[in-house]
């Protein structure tokens, strides 16, 4: 039995000793993140690119959901270069991203690891510049402009020009997957190539009791649709330009609430299912496969799955064109591979980079469904099967030089509101004008710092 | 540490003398605690005090850190998403303590009630089963309970109820609430339990008394049952008021805040400035004010519960 004096006596010693604690460990300590050891993030000066004289161990950190492509890329490469040892690490998909940034700061980091961020790795200081390498391998002549922004960084954290960090395995690609039997049923006899094409086909759908936008917004899903307007509306200088942090870039224009107009009129005519928010892309993917809507718009990563589960009755498009008769999807690097700066193996890991350019890595890329890294020759794929259908859609944009990237990846936390904001514009609680100054303002918010 | 506070020359109980050398502390008793505190400092201590470090800083998680003052605090007071967060949060709270507590203090009740043994002891099981399940598996399940095909809407439908079926966790006005829901199942077993055993400490004489005075089951709830729970009942609600202003598992699983902002809560705000937005100083400072927060919601409440208790 505790004497109750001397209880509250101990608090109150407690608070005193807590007080005191606490005023030694804040005073005791400078600003959080300043004991982080600076690492050299200076290029060396001379360079090896001979892998088969070079003896390595590398990490290779990815996320989870690319080990299948990862694996295939490190055995080939193994093959070439018995001498370098790769191993791997993965962090599932869901947590990577946030995890990323620890790993690369961390004083053991891997020798490839995917980058999420590129803009803010750079301006961390954690990432190795890549000029020597690009000089001697002669990326900068191998590698098409449209692919090289996606690399490059200049001092004042702007993508899109400036040095070279990155190096892609492989792409990602946009589009429209369109249900053949539904299109048929319906008398629509192709692909939607333009807008105008896109809306008679979904007033026909609806008029017709087919769902005509199979999308799970719980997850965001319909920025897809959103950013396919914005392409067009803005067209790619723009639209990168904003998600690559250019000084005054701006999203709350009138193109762009025009964009989200368009998409507010979609979700008020029923284009898009009526339990959309509640519904996510993986649950949207199985109802589109089952019949449950006329197109489904997505990436690469789904042709796989749409594939198998579909056969032939599933189709893919480029996403369509803007009044000018161009053609833009979001396309960006399946994984975007970095050296970290403290690195202790940097050439080896340099000769890996290199060779995910070569056609062998390229056609590893293309059989696990994403579109090849570099310049060359189309690899190979079976003839009339889904992929055939998303390499030709690769290819085509690369020819048009309609590489977007992304909106989610223009800050770190602009996915969370963007995402909300889309569900807010489907369910008629924003205006589009209301919508675009929302990301425009956190955007800002971010970027202050 | 009753070693310690023993006050001098005083005889503590029959047989047992004051610690002989009066003129020293007795420092063998602190040994004791070392192990666990240790664990308490490194684990409790010292990421409380980085956080409270961090919240006067700009910082991402990895670069310098910028002194900033108490911006942060002032952009979590005014931040009209921040504070509705916290509202929802409250909100939250008829669903993971009210509902919890009132149903759990009628089934303990009416369990204590049941001639049956065995099934007693079903019942019991059943009820308390909600709690040996993860936050986050219980959130999964019910997520595909309140979907568009889910259990929710085909029980919906079968009673004729069929217009009024939509994705619950989707939805702008019901969404909160389904997300209350699924806080309710879990933690009304917790409640279940705990009262229960608290009935169990009630002298089973008074029960005989009232039946023979003729109590119904009502009466003797609140005659005999509810005056002796008192302090379960404070238990409970301390608990779940705890579990629903820090509320984070269940909202993470089920609906991520959304749709919009609609079932957006203060801890998946700190998880999401922390992690995916690496403004760590500002998530360091919400999950500050929570803190302080419960403190204040909590504090009263102990000493209410203490108060009443005393009389």
């Amino acid at each position: 039995m505790q004497h109750p004096s001397s209880g509250r006596r101990f608090g109150r010693r407690a608070v005193i000793i807590g007080a005191a604690l606490a005023t030694v460990a804040i005073s005791g300590c400078g600003a959080p993140g300043a004991s982080t050891g600076e690492a050299s993030t200076a290029a060396p000066s001379s360079v090896s690119t001979d892998a088969s004289t070079m003896s390595a161990q590398l990490v290779l950190y990815d996320g989870a959901g690319l080990k299948t492509v990862d694996d295939g890329l490190i055995a080939a490469f193994n093959k070439l270069y018995p001498n370098i040892k790769i191993t791997t690490r993965f962090d599932p998909d869901n947590v990577q991203a946030t995890n990323a940034p620890r790993v690369l700061a961390s004083d053991n980091p891997p020798d490839i690891a995917r980058i999420n961020a590129l803009s803010d790795s750079v301006q961390a200081n954690v990432l190795t510049p890549l000029t020597p390498w690009q000089k001697a391998y002669g990326w900068d002549k191998s590698i098409p402009g449209g692919q090289m922004s996606q690399y490059t960084v200049d001092s004042s954290g702007v993508r899109g020009t400036g040095t070279q960090y990155s190096l892609a395995s492989g792409f990602t690609v946009t589009g429209v997957y369109y249900n053949k039997q539904l299109m048929a049923k319906l008398g629509i006899s192709d692909a939607p190539t333009t807008v105008e094409q896109l809306e008679a086909d979904m007033a026909k759908a609806k008029a017709g009791g087919v769902q005509p936008i199979m999308a799970g917004n719980q997850t965001g899903q319909i920025v897809t649709s959103l950013q396919f307007m914005l392409n067009d509306q803005l067209g790619s200088d723009a639209i990168d330009g904003w998600i690559y942090h250019k000084p005054g870039a701006s999203i709350d224009t009138p193109k762009s609430v025009a964009a989200a107009q368009i998409i507010s009129d979609w979700a008020k005519k029923g284009y898009f299912p009526s339990d959309t928010n509640g519904t996510d892309a993986t649950t949207a993917l199985g109802r589109f496969v089952k019949g449950e809507g006329l197109f489904y718009l997505s990436g690469n990563w789904d042709a796989k799955s749409l594939q198998t589960a579909m056969g032939s009755n599933v189709g893919f498009s480029l996403p369509p064109q803007d009044s000018a008769g161009k053609t833009y999807a979001m396309s960006d690097p399946m994984t975007n591979f970095g050296i970290p700066a403290k690195s202790k193996n940097k050439d080896a890991a340099a000769a890996f980079l290199n060779f995910l350019l070569t056609p062998q890595a390229r056609q590893i890329a293309v059989d696990n469904g994403f579109a090849p890294s570099g310049s060359g020759d189309v690899p190979s794929v079976t003839a009339g099967s889904l992929n055939a259908g998303v390499q030709k859609a690769f290819a085509s944009l690369i020819e048009s030089d309609g590489q977007v990237q992304y909106l989610q990846n223009a800050t770190s936390g602009i996915t969370a509101v963007v995402n909300a904001q889309i569900q807010l514009l489907v369910a008629g609680k924003t205006s589009p004008a209301d919508m675009m100054k929302a990301l425009q303002s956190d955007y800002e918010q971010e970027l202050a710092k | 540490m009753s070693v310690a506070s023993v006050p001098r020359g005083r005889r503590t109980g029959p047989g047992r003398t004051a610690p002989a050398r009066r003129g020293h502390r007795n420092w063998a008793g602190w040994l004791f605690i070392l192990p666990g505190f240790a664990f308490y400092a490194i684990f409790v201590l010292k990421p409380l005090v980085a956080a409270v470090q961090y919240s006067f800083y700009d910082w991402d998680g990895v670069t310098v850190g910028r002194w900033i003052g108490i911006r942060n605090y002032v952009r979590v007071l005014t931040d009209p998403q921040l504070i509705s967060s916290i509202g929802h949060a409250f909100f939250l709270m008829i669903f993971f303590t009210v509902l919890p507590t009132l149903g759990g203090l009628l089934m303990a009740a009416l369990l204590r009630e049941l001639p049956s043994r065995r099934f007693g002891d079903v019942a019991r099981t059943m009820l308390f089963l909600p709690q040996i399940i993860p936050g986050a598996a219980a959130a999964i399940a019910w997520v595909w309970m309140f979907s568009t095909g889910g259990t929710v809407n085909q029980v919906l439908s079968a009673v004729g109820l069929g217009s009024i079926t939509r994705a619950w966790l989707g939805d702008f006005t019901w969404g909160l609430t389904a997300v209350g829901i699924i806080g309710a199942w879990i933690n009304l077993g917790f409640c279940t339990v705990l009262l229960m055993s608290g009935i169990g400490k009630i002298d089973a004489s008074i029960y005989e008394a009232a039946r023979i005075d003729g109590a119904g089951f009502v009466q003797t709830l609140r005659s005999v049952t509810l005056p002796g729970l008192k302090q379960e009942i404070g238990v409970c609600v301390t608990m779940t008021m705890i579990s629903a202003l820090a509320s984070f598992d269940v909202v993470f699983m089920s609906t991520q805040g959304g749709p919009g902002y609609a079932t957006m809560v203060p801890g998946m705000m700190v998880y999401q400035l922390g992690f995916t937005q690496s403004k760590v100083g500002l998530a360091s400072a919400l999950a500050l004010v929570l803190t302080v927060l419960i403190l204040v919601v909590i504090l009263p409440l102990q000493r209410a519960f203490r108060a009443e208790e005393d009389e």
